[in-house]
């Protein structure tokens, strides 16, 4: 058995919902010992939240959180006690990185904030993922991925001009931008860790990380005075390039052409007219002529297979793929099951259910999911005894008195 | 600190000017769209990174929007944003032996990151496995559209393709329309964005136990990891999410018009509904119409909000409010009352917002002739700083000085040059 990258890596976890569990994740999938950090008191909401197993609600039944919560320890505190403040600062102690997604100085309300942290562990990796910084007029602003994406332009950005903006559906900065540059940025930090013994704060605004996916809009506008809007599907340079309806209730094959030759070879693949093909031989003939021939490409998609009609055109070398639905890729995608991307995990209150593989192979730790999402206080005794030391009353004790709870 | 991850550091020289916490690691980016982001978050915490590109340039340079709309390769400036900090040098992989120098230059790195198509580091006899082989602490980072083995290994790709195939364009749109795409090619993002985690995930285990390896990054997984809860709700309760776009996904749930464009209101559907009573407080103390019918006990039920009837009747009460009120004075009244509301910003918002030029979060780049502002640090730590460090690299500005760190010697890079192997 091959030793799991990231083994060796402790993370007491304070994150909860969307973007920071998503971060923490990202590390105990690897295998660093991440122990959430969270509380009956003060239920993490993404436990709450839908879907749930047979679609009955519970705290442990959420297909949502266990989906960000692999692999994780669940250990219940309840911060509000004095005495549970002075159990989560002995864990901090002997750690190597400790997050946290609440709002600035909330932490600190909890003693738990850095300069209290670096003071009784100097060689700690602090993330804080604020939404907006822990600095500046907005800093006490609170959010969810969708409000932070429609701050710094993605929602709007994305749509039909002169239409409602219609942004990704979901709230794409928790499961992308935020959650990568997090687990970037602490893996960066524990480099210097090892290297000088120094431990250090990370301030990541969910908002700036966010808008350092979207840089070329801000370049169009501060190098070109030029204020980009949405383009639907519609490319600047290259057409046609768009989301064609197939046979079926809807059903859509995208496709993007990038070449001349490519064009040609959609011609002869959609049996379109040699006028056509004259007069649209060329890229800006194509861009400029852009509607009428997603018409054209329409009219002969539509009595198509969006899957068939997407084999032929990668056959003669056009991007091309089906717009696969939430059950497609779970039921049908050849190259996700190829791939192994989805792991089925048993989970004791929610049975065997589906969960991500992370999206990249290593050749010499491959690591598969082993651990679905701890139950509630799952692993407190546990971590009560193994990293405090605590003996059996004493954790009856303090579970009766609330603060393991 | 903790024992298990004292390590011993080799003496490497440690360059770039600035304690990065990447400083020292030397990163050469066979680069494409589908790399070049990931090699800037390197560039940025300290690291030296090599973009390697083709004599024609990365396929990049060759995409608008463009300085001055004048098409170019030192003009695009989606080229630009994602490469600035790094070094450029030119090397042709058609040329006979490109593979050696290839492998030269790979024997000096701690970290390849590979945008080719699969396969392609092969063909010139540079694979993977036997830059590994010759330098076996390396990290081979290989990030492609649909990962190296399976049956689309192979499919042509664009960003649209790999979103469509990743689930994500699903997801997006409108009600009664087709699939719409984010903005900003966010498939290939994804692709980088996980990318940089799994080669610093892999960089780790070099450092701490001297073991390099090849990591296998999927766009199409990357892009499918962006599903929400997507594949749950199938999985657990056999429902096909579907997109919502252009109207409520539930009454008080979705974009509504102001004065001055449009907010995201998500009063319903989100913890127990506690923020519906806040919102409604809200509107009764500015003394709109029919805010008190929103108290009714037909509102507490989750079925009802997705009627029709009830998000007709929403919008109109909170129409009547929001058209009369500017997004920028809605969301911080909104923050106030806890109710959780976001102006849809343009880029010219974000760029005058209070609260980045508070934390001078806009870097001043000079580039093009001209000065102007750039996004910033993504990430701020505290004892090694990200910096940009300079503009992106032209068509093989560094080549010589870059053959020269790597141990190329002077005749050796004058043969190269004179067959076109490098320029």
């Amino acid at each position: 058995m091959t030793v799991k990258p990231l083994k060796g890596v402790r993370v007491i976890d304070f994150c909860w919902v969307g973007a920071g569990s998503y971060a923490t994740k990202l590390l105990a999938d690897q295998g660093a010992d991440v122990i959430k950090i969270e509380s009956r008191a003060r239920l993490d909401s993404l436990r709450l939240s839908a879907p749930f197993a047979g679609g009955v609600a519970g705290v442990d039944r959420s297909g949502y959180f266990a989906d960000r919560n692999t692999n994780k320890r669940s250990c219940t505190i309840n911060l509000k006690t004095e005495e549970g403040r002075e159990l989560a600062r002995r864990l901090v102690q002997d750690c190597d990185v400790v997050a946290n997604s609440f709002s600035p100085g909330v932490m600190d309300r909890f003693g738990l904030g850095w300069e209290e942290v670096r003071a009784i562990n100097p060689s700690v990796v602090y993330l804080a993922m604020s939404m907006q910084g822990d600095s500046g007029p907005y800093r006490d602003h609170r959010g969810f991925g969708l409000t932070i994406s429609s701050m710094v332009g993605m929602h709007g950005l994305s749509g039909l001009p002169n239409e409602i903006p219609v942004g990704t559906g979901t709230n794409f900065p928790d499961h992308i931008p935020n959650p990568c540059h997090a687990a970037f940025a602490v893996l960066a930090a524990l480099r210097h860790v090892r290297r000088t013994g120094q431990g250090q704060y990370i301030d990541l605004a969910q908002t700036e990380a966010t808008i350092s996916t979207l840089g070329t809009a801000l370049l169009e506008l501060t190098v070109n005075g030029s204020e980009p809007g949405p383009m639907g599907n519609r490319h600047r340079r290259h057409a046609p390039h768009g989301v064609y309806p197939c046979r079926g209730d809807d059903r859509w094959v995208a496709i993007a052409v990038t070449t001349d030759e490519q064009f040609a070879a959609l011609g002869r693949v959609l049996g379109l007219d040699e006028p056509v093909m004259a007069r649209f031989a060329n890229e800006s003939a194509r861009l400029a002529g852009a509607d009428e021939l997603d018409e054209l490409i329409a009219s002969r998609s539509r009595s198509e297979d969006q899957v068939e009609l997407a084999e032929r055109l990668q056959r003669a070398g056009i991007p091309a793929g089906p717009v696969r639905d939430p059950r497609d890729l779970i039921e049908s995608d050849p190259q996700l099951a190829e791939r192994g991307h989805w792991v089925r995990l048993r989970h004791p209150e929610m049975g065997e259910t589906i969960y991500n593989a992370p999206p990249f192979r290593l050749s010499e730790t491959p690591t598969r999911l082993e651990n679905p999402a701890p139950l509630l206080g799952q692993h407190t005794a546990e971590v009560c005894r193994d990293l405090l030391g605590m003996d059996d009353d004493e954790i009856e004790r303090l579970t009766a008195a609330g603060v393991l709870a | 600190m903790r024992s298990v991850l004292l390590v011993s550091v080799d003496s490497e020289p440690v360059t770039g000017g600035w304690p990065g916490a990447l400083t020292g690691l030397r990163v050469l980016e066979l680069g494409t769209e589908l790399t070049h982001y990931c090699g800037k978050m390197f560039a940025e915490l300290g690291a030296d990174v090599v973009l390697v590109e083709p004599p024609e340039g990365s396929p990049l340079r060759d995409q608008p929007p463009f300085v001055d709309d004048e098409p170019g390769p030192e003009n695009s400036l989606q080229f630009f944003y994602r490469n600035t900090s790094k070094r450029g040098i030119v090397v042709d992989l058609a040329a006979r032996d490109s593979g050696e120098t290839i492998r030269r230059l790979a024997a000096g790195a701690d970290l390849i990151l590979d945008g080719l198509p699969p396969g392609r580091l092969e063909e010139i006899g540079a694979g993977p496995a036997s830059l590994i082989e010759q330098n076996p602490e390396l990290v081979v980072t290989s990030i492609s559209p649909f990962g190296q083995t399976g049956p689309y290994a192979h499919y042509a790709h664009s960003d649209l393709v790999c979103m469509a195939l990743g689930g994500l364009l699903w997801m997006g749109g409108y009600t009664d329309g087709p699939p719409v795409r984010a903005f900003g090619d966010q498939a290939y993002m994804a692709g980088n964005l996980f990318g940089a985690v799994a080669s610093m995930v892999a960089l780790t285990h070099a450092e701490i136990r001297g073991q390099g390896q090849h990591v296998d990054v999927s766009v199409q997984e990357a892009v499918v990891m962006g599903l929400e809860n997507a594949a749950q709700y199938y999985d657990l309760e056999k429902h096909v999410r579907r997109r919502y776009g252009g109207e409520q996904r539930q009454a008080g749930f979705g974009v509504f018009p102001c004065a001055d464009g449009h907010v995201f209101l998500l009063a319903a559907g989100l913890g127990g509904d506690r923020y519906w009573g806040k919102l409604v407080d809200w509107m009764l103390e500015e003394g709109i119409a029919g805010a008190d019918r929103l108290l009714e006990d037909r509102w507490t039920q989750r079925e009802y909000m997705y009627t029709d009837e009830a998000k007709n009747e929403f919008w109109k009460v909170f129409t009547s409010f929001s058209l009369d009120h500017r997004k920028e004075d809605l969301y911080h009244e909104s923050q106030k009352r806890g109710v959780p509301l976001g102006p849809v910003n343009r880029p010219s918002d974000v760029l005058e917002s209070a609260q980045l030029r508070h934390r001078g979060y806009f870097e001043e780049m000079q580039a093009f002739g001209r000065s102007f502002r750039i996004p910033g640090a993504p990430y701020r730590l505290s004892a090694t700083p990200w910096r940009m460090t300079g503009p992106a690299p032209r068509l093989g500005e560094h080549t010589d000085e870059v053959l020269v760190d790597f141990g190329f010697t002077g005749p050796e890079i004058e043969r190269l040059r004179e067959t076109g192997a490098v320029r």
